[in-house]
């Protein structure tokens, strides 16, 4: 492994993410803390210990050769499926989702492996064959295959924000890899159609949509949250309200500390904290794209692809929905949102992102 | 595809990755600054409506108090029970709404599906029950602390409650829901009364509890004035028993209404109409026949018809109603020709029955005519053809000229709602004819409001003083804020004129048709008024009286009218001149009024029955005869053991008080006599001849009274009594008096 320095940039906007994440959850989760917990600081003391399990993680990674993944990539491919499966079994039923596995001392998401899986599997597999995707049916279709299980397994928690990430991460990725255009656009129209028919034929998705147009229409139910949001995000104007001054976070905003951590930012720090946020997302994918150009080998590419693509979906797709841009989908804001788990997930992928980095072309 | 050309193919299709990332948050980044610049300010708005509660503190109302300072209406704390319907559905599931719903509908009494519905409305606020007092208010409290209700709310608020009940109903009114003044002094005084509301503007939570940052703005609530009424409750009450009893004793088919006012400052110290209604429950229909007949109605029409009932029950005549006033008007008709020297006190006229008026032929209430008599006599028959005469003598123009300047053409401008101006002749159609029937008070109409300011001009030296009930706005602390004094209006007549005219109306009570109003000690001036109600025929009638007192220096003038009188009797003299006696006398005593006694009646006057019990026998009798009392003994022993009447009691002079003077005697019973139907000679001789005491009430001085019947005595006859009992006697006219 050649050792170079790490992408010293691209660190900094991670530290600067995770420190602004971490005001913000506290600032965020204190009056829902007190409410629920009695205490404060209960949400934002957990966030912190994850923080720097996190932390650690990502520091180890980085010094961990990303190469050594390529053997692994297989069985995490198939422990992934595996947890997919075991969350329809054991998981917790939360919000109406079976989502979460209790490991005793902590949940997860199996997508988060998911997610991590597909990456590597997916790079790996295209790096070591180079001109497979040439092929519609024995080149692009196993891959379209493994994503569509995932996908099924996934819907059937439901999950939906989980879905589109994974299908997210596996399009690009296979994009990125060469698939050819004619092949992505015949699977593109049925994709969509199945996507538009899954969301009729639920009220329960229907509503999200329908409150997503007019979320003043149905003030008390599926648009409360939106409206709520907006209010935030409106309140907030050109220099916000003033750090933990928000008001919506007062019960208004259900759980202001997970999905909708944004609009809180919003309210707090106005548009001017949106836009530093943003911005620092953006460069966050710039430099993400720059590491993947410059990765050593296809392998590193693509990888610093998906990883840099698992994080600009999540941003966009979180954000479109708290400005009420796309109908609700329960997606977290990456280095933002609570939870511990899908922290560490995130910042064990900057830790791989550290390491291609650091093996990076002059 | 060779290695480097792949490689340019991934980067090129990074590069694209790439850019639509950045032209996505490129997107959001102009969203996000739409909603916060451009939208920003409406969003904010709509946010802080829902944060913030503004809650409005009510006011205190004024206290309603009568001249002494009494308590007529006043403001009480209850609470009103509030649900904030999003908060309740923030916290709680269906099962928890649903057992709120059935807890509350139990504690206030309510239908479960009404709460149920109340509590699920998407609203911020609904009222669940107004106004529950104290220990219901507890109850509701209990329940929200042992079940941890949120969104259940008690607001304090305050209920009307009005100490007397019904009286001074039409004049104190009475207030709605929301504590606004509907009726009477309640609604003309509503600003005063008041106040300014107070507002507490806060920031909320979605749970409903406060936020930690300073974000509240108060505004206090400034409680509203006292209203210090001119009427005094004791009169007030004087007023509204006697006129209660003529009511029901008259069988009064439209009601009666009574003024008294306080003649030198145009202080109204009673005003009644009957019947009346209770002010702590005004929309309550007390009739049940009334009642009856709402009940029988299709359901579309029975609260039109309440209302109407209602809007009947809340009218007070006495400023609303207007009547022709008949003979009482006779007063002024006087004034106008006594001002303008047209007629000299021994002046003669000739009523023979009726008199001929430009082709008409106008009739005196006495079919027969009262042949020759003086204007001091005209007026005492209040002979119809005598004002006839003095009115045309009067002419039209000055008639007109002081028919207004006695405020018979305008609205006194009383502090009440919905005042009459009355109605009179235009110019142009007021001819011989029409100033012949208004000489004797037919053919127009005037509020009972007006004919009392105008009496009060006659008794107070020609002065009309403006009507007020309104003595003075007061603060909390009972500060003076605005003082509402006497207002003089002009000089309608001269003080001679006046002085004058009260002494002939002095002789219509002592010899004349107002008769029925004399009172012993007090020189009570007056005149009757009968006036049947148009259209004529229909054997309705409105009796008046109009008095003040005493006739040398009146102090208070009194009104009483009574409507459709269908009891047989129907004659002012007759019926409302004893309601007036009834009120003047209690009044006047209540005044402290000194009673100056002619020397007539001073031999008539009522002695205090000495105490002589366990003197001497001799003493005794000595004592009792000093007192201008008789005397009896009974049994041999040599002290007084007992007395009939007991010391104190009020009895005729002359009148006989046995005493007892033997333990074993028994007291010696008898059978009350009847008196009724009697003259007073008759009565008189009647009870004492049972060896019972009289007490004779409503005679004129001269005992021989003409025309007057007893038509009340007690005790009743037949009831068995100790000899000495004190059977009082009750006099009216039954003579048609006009
Ligand atoms: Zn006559």
């Amino acid at each position: 492994m050649k050792k170079g320095q790490i992408d010293f940039q691209f660190f900094i906007i991670v530290m600067a993410l995770l420190a602004i994440g971490l005001i913000m959850v506290f600032s965020s989760s204190s009056e829902a803390a007190r409410h629920d917990f009695g205490d404060a600081f209960h949400f934002i003391k957990k966030q912190l210990l994850w923080a720097v399990i996190s932390f650690i993680a990502m520091m180890t990674l980085s010094k961990i050769d990303y190469h050594k993944f390529s053997k692994f990539a297989f069985p995490i491919l198939v422990f992934a499926g595996f947890l997919l499966v075991l969350v329809l079994i054991i998981g917790q039923e939360l919000n109406g989702g079976k989502r979460w596995i209790n490991l005793g001392f902590s949940t997860f998401q199996p997508s988060e492996v998911a997610k991590i899986a597909i990456i590597i599997f997916f790079s790996n597999s295209l790096a070591k064959n180079p001109k497979i995707l040439d092929k519609f049916l024995t080149g692009l279709m196993p891959y379209l295959a493994i994503l569509g299980a995932f996908a099924a397994l996934l819907m059937k928690e439901p999950h939906l924000s989980g879905t589109v990430v994974i299908v997210a991460i596996g399009g690009v990725i296979l994009f990125a890899a060469g698939a050819k255009i004619p092949h992505l656009a015949l699977l593109g129209v049925p994709t969509a159609a199945a996507g538009a028919l899954l969301v009729m034929t639920s009220e329960y998705r229907m509503k999200r949509v329908t409150a997503f147009l007019d979320p003043f229409a149905d003030k008390m139910d599926g648009g409360w949250q939106i409206i709520q949001s907006l209010y935030a995000i409106g309140s907030g104007s050109v220099f916000g309200v003033g750090l933990g001054r928000s008001r919506q976070k007062f019960l208004y905003i259900p759980e202001p500390h997970n999905d909708f951590i944004f609009s809180i930012l919003c309210e707090e720090l106005g548009f001017v904290g949106a836009l530093i946020v943003i911005l620092l997302f953006a460069a966050l994918i710039w430099r993400g794209i720059r590491i993947a150009m410059k990765a050593p080998d296809r392998f590193g590419s693509l990888m610093a692809v998906g990883i840099t693509t698992l994080v600009a979906v999540q941003v966009i797709i979180n954000i479109a929905v708290v400005t009420s841009s796309m109908p609700v989908t329960g997606m977290p804001l990456p280095f933002f949102s609570y939870g511990g788990t899908a922290l560490f997930a995130v910042m064990c992928c900057m830790g791989i992102m550290l390491n291609i980095s650091r093996q990076s072309k002059a | 595809m060779s290695v480097s050309k792949m490689r340019m193919q991934l980067n090129r299709r990074m590069y694209f990755i790439l850019g639509v990332c950045v032209i996505l948050l490129f997107l959001l980044i102009l969203r996000t600054g739409y909603l916060q610049i451009v939208s920003g300010h409406e969003l904010s708005k709509q946010a802080s409506e829902q944060q913030t509660r503004d809650r409005i503190v009510n006011s205190k109302r004024g206290t309603i108090l009568d001249r002494n300072g009494k308590q007529l209406a006043v403001s009480v704390p209850v609470e009103t029970v509030t649900v904030a319907p999003t908060q309740i559905n923030a916290n709680a599931d269906k099962v928890a709404i649903e057992m709120v719903a059935t807890g509350l509908s139990q504690i206030l009494g309510l239908e479960y599906q009404f709460v149920y519905d109340k509590l699920t409305k998407p609203q911020a606020y609904e009222i669940l029950k107004r106004k529950i007092e104290k220990d219901e208010a507890d109850k509701v409290r209990e329940f929200i602390v042992a079940n941890k209700v949120l969104g259940v709310n008690l607001d304090a608020d305050t209920k009307r409650v009005y100490p007397y009940g019904s009286l001074a109903s039409h004049v104190i009114g009475f207030t709605g829901l929301d504590n606004q003044g509907l009726e009477g002094v309640e609604s003309v005084f509503d600003k005063n009364l008041k106040g300014s509301p107070g507002r507490i503007v806060s920031a909320k939570t979605a749970a409903g509890t406060d936020m930690p940052f300073k974000y509240e703005k108060f505004v206090d609530p400034k409680d509203g004035l006292n209203v210090v009424l001119t009427i005094d409750e004791t009169i007030q009450r004087f007023v509204e028993k006697h006129l209660e009893t003529a009511l029901i004793e008259n069988k009064l088919l439209n009601g009666a209404a009574c003024i008294v006012l306080d003649p030198k400052t145009g202080e109204i110290l009673a005003m009644s109409t009957k019947p009346d209604y209770d002010l702590n429950n005004p929309f309550y229909v007390e009739s049940e026949d009334i009642r009856k007949q709402i009940e029988l109605l299709p359901a579309d029409q029975r609260t039109a018809k309440k209302e109407e009932e209602l809007r009947k029950i809340w009218r007070n005549k006495a400023v609303v109603d207007s009547y022709e006033p008949g003979s009482t008007f006779k007063i002024f008709t006087s004034a106008m020709a006594l001002e303008e020297n047209v007629v000299k006190l021994n002046d003669t006229f000739y009523c023979g029955g009726s008199v001929r008026v430009a082709n008409h032929n106008i009739r005196c209430w006495k079919s027969g005519g009262h042949g020759h008599q003086n204007f001091v006599e005209g007026v005492q028959n209040s002979c119809n053809p005598v004002f006839i005469e003095i009115g045309s003598r009067v002419g039209t123009e000055k008639f007109r000229g002081y028919f207004e300047g006695f405020g018979f053409t305008q609205k006194t401008g009383i502090e009440l709602p919905g005042e009459a101006p009355g109605i009179f002749h235009n110019k142009a159609v007021f001819n011989e004819v029409e100033l012949a029937t208004s000489s004797f008070g037919q053919s127009f109409q005037i509020t009972p409001l007006q004919m009392i300011s105008a009496i009060g001009a006659v008794a107070n030296d020609g002065k009309l003083m403006r009507p007020h009930l309104v003595k003075q706005l007061t603060d909390v602390n009972g500060n003076i804020v605005t003082e509402y004094g006497s207002e003089f209006v002009r000089q309608v007549i001269s003080k001679e004129t006046s002085e004058t005219l009260c002494s002939i109306l002095e002789t219509v009570v002592s010899e004349g048709t107002g008769s029925g109003a004399y009172i012993k000690g007090f020189r009570l001036a007056g005149k009757t008024g009968t006036s049947e109600k148009l259209p004529r025929g229909n054997g309705k009638y409105i009796a008046s009286f109009a008095a003040l007192a005493p006739a040398d220096d009146p102090q208070v003038v009194c009104l009483v009218i009574l409507d459709e009188p269908s009891a047989g009797l129907y004659y002012g003299g007759q019926i409302a001149s004893p309601v007036v006696r009834s009120i003047m006398d209690d009044t006047l005593n209540y005044l402290g009024i000194e009673p100056a006694y002619t020397p007539e009646e001073k031999a008539t006057l009522e002695s205090a029955v000495p105490n002589v019990a366990g003197k001497a026998v001799a003493d005794a009798k000595n004592i009792i005869k000093n007192s201008n009392l008789k005397v009896v003994v009974e049994g041999g022993g040599e002290k007084v053991l007992s007395q009939m009447p007991k010391g104190g009691v009020k009895v005729n002079q002359q009148s006989t008080i046995t005493l007892y003077t033997e333990a074993k005697t028994a007291p010696t019973m008898t059978v009350v006599p009847n008196a009724l139907q009697m003259s007073v000679v008759d009565a008189s001789k009647a009870v004492s001849q049972a060896n019972l005491n009289v007490k004779i009430i409503g005679a004129g001085s001269s005992p021989a009274g003409g025309g007057l019947v007893s038509y009340k005595q007690t005790p009743l006859a037949g009831t068995s009594v100790e000899i000495g009992t004190v059977v009082t006697v009750e006099f009216r006219r039954i003579d048609a008096g006009e």
